[in-house]
């Protein structure tokens, strides 16, 4: 039985008998959660290339809450110096601890073109922490409307909290004051971020 | 679910560290400020950093084991359904806190394998046995439950990757919890035997949902470089406080009864009394309760509890199994997949 393949495990001594794995280069994500919305850095993963990084990027970034587009980086792009002349994508930091948020993007000679006109043309007179660029050629972009990622033909309530916020509240008021179920509720989370 | 709230670290002192930056870096952390990777940082704080993210990701993939094992047997489509996208939510925790612990200076596969051949640790919650659905449930409400707890107060910590993280999984567990309450909140309306199986679980789980929170305070523990450098915000007296306050008269109104038990060494309940000191405390409107076990605590810690061995031999067989899978990728012989 498929269950008990997970039981009973023999127990392994001494070092383990597999290879260590090389260094994967780091990947940077990036989602949008609906049309209107803006890219938003998502977080990081380890993959050996462009490829699979972006199944990992979907698996990881894609599928545990609603995603239109994703883009995924290769991080050493985002603070290279060096590049060709061509399109480059903008991320501005605004503070520290603040998520990376897409801004625009310009056509530079290289990453340190790109960052300056960063400043100049979405900065000017505000406060940021600090600036990512991208060239467009190290971008790989996934647009969920004809390549899906967040699965939008099943339903997928199930898998957010907003799909039970209903039913269990009416379980709990079958057994508590509504006083008392708003008390225990106001320390819920909200579902996104 | 997970926590790093427990974890116990050994922090050498800052005397080799340049007295001015590390005055700057202390008076920007206490006055709110965040740290970025890039930032300077004393090297005890990027230690302390960097053990507690990989705790809290060995948690998470540790966490997933007990779980995955209750897929197949989920008792209706939905549950499965649920339950494989909280298994797979735990796992996707444990890779985005591996990718946070490795820009601080380990590397992933270091990580990995140190958790199988028991240089860290996991969690302790997840060292004792799952014998039935009902146990699923409990996981979901109150190990859940305490998680968001802590890493509520976790994401106003001072380092900014770790909380970027925290809000964004907190996000996930929020879905985790809502379900777990529907499932606790579903046998409790049920039938007496779905009744008794509920409240055997929790018999199980009430003792490590408290312990969950980490040992006691220390008289010093706003001193401590944890509390110092703001990557806990709460002690963990007082998150344990706030769970028990939440939880208990919840408990008590779907009918299930908090008993103090005893339980041998497979972690099954031998005795199950109910909990003295349970009371409100109209002036302070704390609840009273029974402390965890602190002895065995510890001795489940140092690797004898029930489930100890179990885990760490399915890890162990997983990580062994997939070498092929991770050989192809280097090889460049897959092809991606997708949806």
């Amino acid at each position: 039985m498929l269950s008990e393949s997970r039981t009973n495990v023999p127990e392994a001594k001494g070092e383990l008998q597999t290879q260590e794995v090389q260094k994967f280069p780091i990947w940077e994500v990036f989602t949008k959660k609906k049309e209107s919305a803006v890219h938003l850095h998502a977080g990081s993963l380890s993959a050996p290339d462009s490829d699979l990084a972006q199944c990992f990027a979907r698996e990881h970034y894609g599928q545990d809450q609603p995603c239109v587009n994703m883009w995924v980086t290769k991080r050493d792009f985002l603070t290279a110096d060096s590049g060709e002349n061509e399109f480059y994508e903008l991320f501005v930091q605004w503070g520290a601890g603040l998520r990376y948020e897409h801004v625009g993007e310009v056509e530079a000679c290289n990453g340190v073109e790109a960052r300056d006109k960063c400043k100049e043309l979405f900065c000017a007179d505000k406060k940021y922490f600090t600036i990512w660029s991208c060239p467009n050629s190290g971008i790989t972009k996934i647009d969920g409307s004809t390549d899906m990622i967040w699965r939008e033909t099943t339903d997928q309530a199930y898998r957010l909290a907003s799909g039970y916020s209903k039913v269990v509240r009416k379980k709990w008021e079958a057994l508590r004051a509504s006083k008392a179920v708003d008390d225990y509720q106001s320390e819920d989370l909200k579902d996104t971020y | 679910m997970s926590a790093s709230a427990n974890v116990e670290v050994k922090v050498g002192d800052c005397s080799n560290e340049d007295p001015q930056k590390l005055a700057a870096f202390e008076e920007h952390v206490a006055n709110g400020g965040l740290i970025e990777p890039n930032d300077w940082m004393p090297e005890a704080y990027r230690s302390l950093m960097l053990r507690m993210a990989e705790h809290h990701a060995n948690s998470e993939i540790v966490g997933a084991l007990p779980e995955g094992e209750w897929i197949v047997k989920a008792p209706s489509l939905l549950r499965k359904l649920a339950l494989t996208a909280k298994v797979q939510d735990e796992v996707g925790h444990g890779q985005m806190l591996y990718e946070v612990a490795q820009d601080l200076g380990k590397s992933r596969n270091a990580m990995l394998r140190d958790l199988i051949t028991g240089v860290t640790k996991y969690h302790n919650c997840f060292n004792y046995p799952c014998p039935t659905w009902a146990d699923i449930c409990m996981i979901a409400w109150l190990i859940d439950g305490a998680a968001i707890l802590n890493q509520g107060t976790l994401a106003h910590g001072s380092f900014g990757p770790y909380i970027r993280t925290m809000r964004r999984i907190n996000m996930e567990e929020a879905f985790h919890f809502k379900h777990g309450e529907d499932m606790v909140l579903t046998l409790m309306s049920g039938t007496d035997s779905q009744k008794q199986m509920a409240q055997e679980a929790f018999d199980r789980w009430w003792e490590p949902s408290i312990a969950f929170f980490g040992p006691n305070d220390r008289p010093d523990e706003l001193e401590r470089p944890a509390m110092r450098w703001r990557m806990k915000t709460a002690t963990n007296d007082d998150l344990r406080q706030k769970f028990v306050n939440r939880f208990a008269p919840a408990a008590m109104a779907t009918g299930l009864v908090i008993n103090v038990c005893t339980k041998d060494d497979q972690g099954n309940v031998t005795s199950a009394t109910p909990d003295p000191l349970l009371k409100l405390d109209e002036e302070t409107g704390h609840w009273g309760f029974t402390q965890p076990n602190w002895e065995e605590f510890f001795r489940v810690i140092r690797g004898n509890g029930p489930c100890n061995k179990d885990r760490l031999a399915l890890r162990r067989f997983s990580y062994e199994q997939g070498e092929w899978v991770r050989k192809a990728i280097l090889d460049g012989t897959t092809t991606p997949c997708k949806n």
